[in-house]
């Protein structure tokens, strides 16, 4: 019996079985936390049905059933008493102030799905639940409950947004008309407040500004004219287009058509009418600017900053990781002070973030960007172009934090290059670098490739240095447009990761942004994982063509 | 004997001053590389050649024989300074190629070791087509014309009895081939160097006997031309290819001499343990 009891040991099968459940519990909790934010962020743009329910006390609310959970509640005498509760958004932000509300199922009296019920989404507070009662165009009036009102809806929404975007068209020419003047502007603005305005020199450049800037007022007064009056008729315009909703409990309320975004009936709507709804906000979310102090509406900004920020990291960090690589890998000779900068790489990995996020708001941001600002941008001066946060800064930042990573992972790519192979380069007559270059680098590109992978994964979930050295929680302008130089890297950025940070825990009405942050994070998952794929794809057809490698 | 051996010193010592008495094979002979009282290290404790004297002659294929560890791979690679890239070795000693001491300051590896070539015992072809490796030096050499290349990829595949073989496939990735077609590769690969001398390190010890058999032909045409020396574990290769033989032992030099006379009359009684299989 002791014998067998011996040899059940030495197999070790309760330390296998451990290791195993080790595997199991940490497989578990990546897919349990996939399963979380897939099921949580893919259901939030769902157009949910509407319920109206009528309280014991005649208050009536119209919403979406949330959530529902049963409470014990003791009552003065001991007892407990078991008590149904749920949640109901029930939106109209600008009449009730909030957006949720618990009731328990005692206080119902009636709950019931009105058919006519309609979502509407607006650009500003929140969604509206209620019901039609009048659409006005111009002078034209609707108020025959039935389909047609519905229609008569639809087609004032969509005349509505399309003078909308006439509006935006003529803000944006009037813009342009206005540019050459308000630079003019800004300068003299600039040279009152310089001490250069009390010498008799800046007194005449003074008067010279303004009598150029009178000059140009005058030859754009016209055009400016027109446009204005255009806009102005337009704006008018929409102000005529409205839809009168009245809420569960009978208040009216005027909405202009141009504030909403959609509007639909969830209760009398198909599975697939539905899904076209889903579509169109999914699509909204992803290639649309957020609204609502980001807790609406897209985070295009935020996907574009994200991927121009790891494009810009990848191309700093990859020269510079794979040219260390192979100084302390092929040059240098390997001794106690190779080692000593190879653990310092190393140990660079576990630097805190932020301690590189200050690192780069004092060198990069202050030293460099303050020099550059003297040196080229000196007539902006004191208002700062690459002295301050920007996604130049903040890549290059993101750069020197992966560049252990990418140093390491050439490091092996290149150690893992056939010594027979560098042989027979140099017994060949190559020099050193022509081994590594037409040999060793495009055998180690497979482990570059892999260095690249983990900085980006690495890099792209990253937050707490990108907050001081250049994300903003609303960027007006993207960091690539149509303008010249077309690359703008002093510009700030909006990132994923400082998004979901934002969106959860700083917005105003954190309740109602909270799906938003499942989605969010869902999304930040799928660029990391889309840009791992192209990585990885190629690191696959070099493997393929370097099978002698091990990377 | 003992007759026959004093003639023959005396012979050494008449006819070609400059050639030590255990050379005397070499009479007549030219020399190509030449060391005197050559000692490598790995490191100051590991002693892999101790004080070796050696003289291989012009246009024939000399081997190098002797129990693992003997030192000859060592030896061979100080004829192309391979061995310049192992950390915290060094040398004492010289080494003479055509003349030149090869050690001296000033040296450039690169002209050297394309003068000097050099097949390894497993064949080691880039990851790159057929074509480009053979092209490779050359290239490195600073050929750019291609129809030069072209030129010269064809006639080193036909040199190392390659060209027939695989003329349709010299896009194809070299790491395709078979192992025995690898190492021909290999060897064209030196040949498009045009060297002059071509170290071969054990080139058959991976290989099936019907590849062995092919690189065996390949050198026997090859010494026309050129003067290889050959480094192998396999006494009957030894017998079969090379006109003179060196047999080494623990970092020495035991014995010098053509291989008929190293394989039927060796003078030392350890070449003779070995060669009969005694040890080793």
């Amino acid at each position: 019996m002791e014998r067998r009891i011996s040899y059940f040991k030495q197999k070790g099968d309760s330390y296998i079985f451990a290791a195993s459940l080790g595997l199991v519990i940490s497989l578990g909790m990546v897919v349990w936390i996939i399963l979380v934010i897939l099921t949580r962020g893919l259901s939030f743009f769902w157009p949910r049905d509407t319920v109206l329910v009528k309280l014991q006390n005649d208050s009536a609310y119209l919403g979406e059933m949330w959530e529902s959970k049963t409470v014990y509640r003791v009552d003065a005498e001991g007892k407990e008493h078991k008590e149904e509760q749920f949640q109901l958004k029930i939106g109209n932000r600008d009449l009730y102030g909030r957006d949720f509300i618990w009731l328990t199922r005692a206080q119902v009296s009636e709950e019931s799905d009105p058919t006519e019920a309609v979502t509407i989404e607006r650009r500003e507070y929140g969604k509206f639940f209620g019901f039609i009662r009048l659409v006005q165009i111009g002078d034209e009036r609707f108020e025959q409950p039935g389909e047609i009102l519905i229609e008569k809806a639809q087609e004032a929404h969509r005349l509505a947004i399309a003078t909308r975007e006439r509006i935006e068209n003529t803000q944006e020419d009037l813009n342009n008309l206005m540019q050459p003047l308000a630079n003019l502007q800004r300068e003299i603005t600039l040279l009152q407040l310089s001490p250069q305005a009390k010498t008799e020199k800046g007194q005449q450049k003074l008067a010279e500004l303004q009598e150029e800037a009178t000059k140009q007022e005058q030859s754009i007064a016209d055009e400016y004219g027109i446009l204005n009056q255009e806009l102005e008729r337009l704006t008018l315009q929409n102000r005529s287009i409205i839809l009168t909703v009245a809420t569960a409990e009978g208040a009216e309320k005027e909405i202009y058509f141009s504030e909403i975004v959609r509007f639909f009936q969830p209760n009398m709507m198909s599975g697939p009418a539905k899904a076209w709804i889903y579509a169109g906000k999914l699509w909204e979310f992803v290639a649309d600017e957020p609204r609502e102090s980001n807790t609406e509406g897209g985070v295009f900004p935020a996907i574009f900053g994200t991927v121009v920020m790891v494009l810009l990291m990848s191309i700093a960090v990859v020269p510079f990781g794979v040219m260390a690589a192979i100084y302390l890998n092929e040059y240098a000779r390997q001794g106690t002070m190779i080692r000593f900068i190879r653990l310092s790489v190393n140990n660079l990995a576990g630097v805190p973030s932020i301690v590189f996020g200050v690192f780069g708001l004092g060198f990069f941001i202050y030293a460099v960007g303050g020099s550059i600002d003297q040196f080229f941008f000196s007539d902006k001066l004191p208002e700062p172009t690459f002295g301050t946060g920007g996604i130049l800064w903040a890549s290059l930042t993101l750069a020197l934090l992966t560049l252990p990573v990418v140093v390491v992972a050439t490091e092996e790519g290149l150690l893992a290059v056939p010594r027979a192979n560098k042989e027979g380069a140099l017994a060949l007559g190559a020099t050193r670098w022509q081994m590594i270059r037409k040999v060793v680098l495009p055998n180690a590109l497979p482990g570059i490739l892999t260095g690249l992978i983990l900085a980006i994964s690495r890099g792209a979930g990253e937050v707490a240095p990108l907050m001081i050295t250049g994300v903003v929680k609303l960027a007006p302008t993207l960091a690539i447009d149509g303008s010249f130089p077309f690359l703008h890297l002093d510009r700030k950025f909006m990132h994923l990761g400082f998004h979901i940070y934002d969106v959860g825990f700083q917005s105003p009405n954190v309740e109602a942004a909270k799906p938003m942050v499942y989605t969010t994070a869902l999304l930040l998952i799928v660029i990391v994982v889309l840009l791992n794929l192209v990585a990885i794809y190629f690191r696959n057809r070099l493997r393929k063509k370097y099978r002698g490698s091990t990377f | 004997m003992e007759m026959l051996q004093k003639d023959m010193e005396m012979m050494a010592d008449t006819a070609h001053p400059e050639i030590p008495a255990e050379f005397f094979a070499l009479a007549g002979e030219k020399i190509v590389i030449e060391t005197t009282d050559l000692d490598f290290y790995y490191s100051a404790e590991s002693h892999a050649l101790k004080k070796v004297n050696i003289r291989i002659p012009y246009r024939k294929v000399t081997a190098f024989i002797g129990p693992s560890g003997c030192g000859k791979s060592t030896l061979l690679r100080c004829f192309n300074r391979m061995n310049d890239l192992i950390p915290g070795s060094f040398l004492k000693g010289k080494v003479l190629i055509e003349g030149e001491d090869i050690y001296k300051n000033g040296i450039r590896l690169e002209e050297l070791r394309k003068k000097v070539g050099m097949v390894f015992q497993k064949s080691n072809p880039f990851p790159m087509s057929v074509w480009e490796n053979v092209a490779f030096g050359p290239r490195v050499n600073g050929i750019t014309n291609k129809s030069e290349l072209e030129e010269m990829v064809e006639s080193s595949l036909k040199q190392a009895d390659l060209w027939k073989e695989i003329k349709d496939r010299l896009q194809a990735s070299a790491l395709d081939l078979s192992g025995g077609q690898q190492q021909r590769l290999c060897i064209a690969r030196t040949l498009a160097n045009k060297p002059d001398i071509i170290l071969m390190d054990e080139p058959a010890s991976a290989l099936d006997p019907i590849s062995t058999g092919k690189i065996e032909e390949t050198i026997n045409e090859l010494k026309e031309e050129y003067t290889i020396v050959i480094v192998t574990h396999n006494m009957q290769q030894a017998g079969r290819i090379s006109d003179y033989t060196a047999f080494m032992m623990l970092g020495e030099m035991v014995e010098f001499d053509t291989t008929k006379k190293i394989f039927t009359n060796p003078k030392e009684k350890m070449t003779e343990d070995y060669i009969t299989g005694r040890f080793g």
